[in-house]
């Protein structure tokens, strides 16, 4: 009986733990393909870089770390993929951003959207939008980028969140 | 079964340091609302020409997230900058826990908003035509209704859904000329024997639209009186490509009292034109034209189904030099439709979100 409850609590534990990386997993093959694999790094974001990115995407890093994925397919790389947080109304909004060699989009996706209003900004349809996009594209919302009725907030977040990370990739590229 | 129960630790003591090392969520306040002063002027028939300068809504919003899935939102309204006699209002218009298990569950309750219409739930100035919330949003949804209940969402490939039971209205204060916008009972001490029911679907998954409906069932009651009606509503915005267009109808049917009958509907066509001179500032000129009966049928029938109802067209324009300011100014001609009385109002307005 002991044996089955602890067999329940690690179910349990490793759905609700792994669930961001098994998002992560499962867009990262959507993007690059099924045969890819990848090196994962935490990566804590040097200050005076970090204040450059920010005044130019015209908005805060959730934290100083973001998750840095390196794609390599038959031991060559690629392509590199971004998980960050930006914040919606009140609660973080986990998105990926995959990226090719050069920088420039190839698919975004939230991986866990935690409120009840704005969750529209998971359409695939919106985030489409992206591809194509690097550090010298317009981000423009209504313009550049469609805004969603009742989800202006998450909308213009998710934005500013995508394109602080395409200066950002430019930045990690180089290094 | 030492070794098992061991190897059984470990992988609940590895599993629980990777939760928390990809868990980016933390217990938070945040902090959040809105403003809007208005300048009125109106000119009804041939009465002289009445103008006012009002700071119409202060709101301010503090949320909290105790974890991932729990939390707090509230907003605190002071409408018309002073509250005297009657005059100006206080308003505690949300303040409920809402529980967000996934996208495809979550519960709010406490003080809460009925999801009808598209502005009730997302009125902040920025995000609407008009320097006031369109009629329609006075007269056939009292917007901004809020009051005591509890809802249960979904969003399931796009469709949003939610299903709300809320405070009942008071049927003694409906009127003709407001419709049900006088039996809002605000929270305040709502009769609990009876309640509004509410269904609501939405569909998203396509670029720039919203599109949906709800329908709402009350008993409504007062001392006098005894009233069931149904509220039915579809809604669509469309918002992309510099364009925003909104169209929504609503009807209200009453089985019984003066009222049976409250119909109308509207529709804004606004477009960017900052695309052609390349500004930052968005600019957007729009037209509205409102269709609106609040005593579309009545009981005792004749000119009060005729008194009530009113055409107007609105042009306007709203300037916003970042997306949470707005700068707002409008033109109206209300025309009464039984004696073709015309009314004309000018109204500017500076409101903001944040």
């Amino acid at each position: 009986m002991i044996k089955l409850i602890f067999l329940l609590i690690v179910f349990y534990v490793n759905i609700y733990g792994q669930s961001i990386k098994d998002a992560v997993d499962k867009s990262i093959f959507n993007c690059y393909g099924k045969d890819v694999n990848y090196i994962s790094d935490k990566i804590i974001l040097e200050k005076k870089l970090k204040r450059e990115i920010e005044i130019k995407s015209e908005q805060n890093f959730f934290s100083d770390e973001i998750y840095f994925y390196k794609i390599y397919s038959n031991n060559q790389i690629i392509g590199y993929s971004i998980l960050d947080n930006v914040y919606g109304k009140s609660m973080p909004i986990t998105f990926i951003v995959m990226f090719d060699i050069n920088g420039i989009i190839l698919c975004s996706e939230i991986i866990k959207y935690r409120e009840q209003y704005g969750g529209a900004v998971k359409n695939e349809n919106w985030l489409i939008q992206f591809k194509g996009k690097n550090c010298e594209s317009d981000f423009k919302v209504g313009k550049d980028v469609n805004t969603i009725s009742g989800a202006t907030i998450s909308v213009n977040s998710v934005t500013k969140g995508i394109k602080k990370l395409t200066f950002l990739i430019k930045e990690l590229i180089s290094k | 079964m030492k070794s098992l129960t061991a190897i059984f630790l470990f992988t609940i003591l590895i599993s629980k340091s990777l939760a928390q090392d990809i868990d980016f969520n933390t217990s938070k306040v945040s902090i959040g609302g809105y403003g809007e002063l208005h300048y009125n002027s109106e000119k009804v028939g041939s009465q002289p020409t009445k103008s006012s300068l009002d700071f119409h809504r202060f709101v301010l919003f503090l949320g909290y997230n105790w974890t991932e899935k729990w939390s707090l939102k509230t907003e605190i309204e002071l409408e018309h900058n002073f509250v005297r006699n009657g005059q100006g209002e206080v308003e505690l218009e949300q303040a409920y826990i809402n529980y967000h298990y996934a996208d495809w569950f979550g519960f709010n309750i406490g003080v809460i908003l009925p999801s009808i219409g598209l502005i009730n739930e997302y009125h902040e100035p920025p995000l609407f035509f008009g320097t006031e919330r369109p009629v329609y949003h006075n007269l056939i949804i009292p917007t901004t209704w809020f009051g005591n209940g509890a809802s249960v969402y979904s969003n399931i490939n796009g469709f949003d859904i939610k299903l709300t039971i809320f405070e009942s209205l008071n049927s003694d204060k409906f009127s003709f000329s407001q419709g049900i916008r006088p039996g809002r009972m605000k929270g305040y001490f709502p009769d609990a024997s009876r309640f509004l029911y509410s269904a609501r679907l939405d569909y998203l998954n396509i670029p720039g639209m919203k599109i949906g409906g709800s329908i709402s069932f009350n008993n409504a009651k007062g001392d006098s009186t005894n009233v069931n009606l149904i509220i039915s509503e579809f809604h669509s915005k469309y918002n992309a490509n510099n364009i925003t267009a909104v169209f929504e109808i609503g009807n209200i049917s009453y089985d019984s009292g003066i009222l049976r009958q409250s119909f109308g509907y509207y529709f804004d066509f606004g477009y960017d034109i900052n695309s052609f001179f390349n500004l930052k500032t968005k600019i957007q000129p729009f037209i509205r034209y409102s269709d609106i009966n609040t005593a579309t049928k009545t009981s005792s029938g004749g000119l009060n189904e005729k008194l009530f109802h009113f055409k107007e067209i609105m042009f306007g324009i709203s300037v916003k030099p970042i997306d949470e300011i707005v700068f707002k100014l409008d033109y109206s001609e209300r025309t009464r439709q039984s004696d073709n009385r015309k009314s004309k109002f000018i109204n500017f307005g500076a409101g903001f979100m944040f």
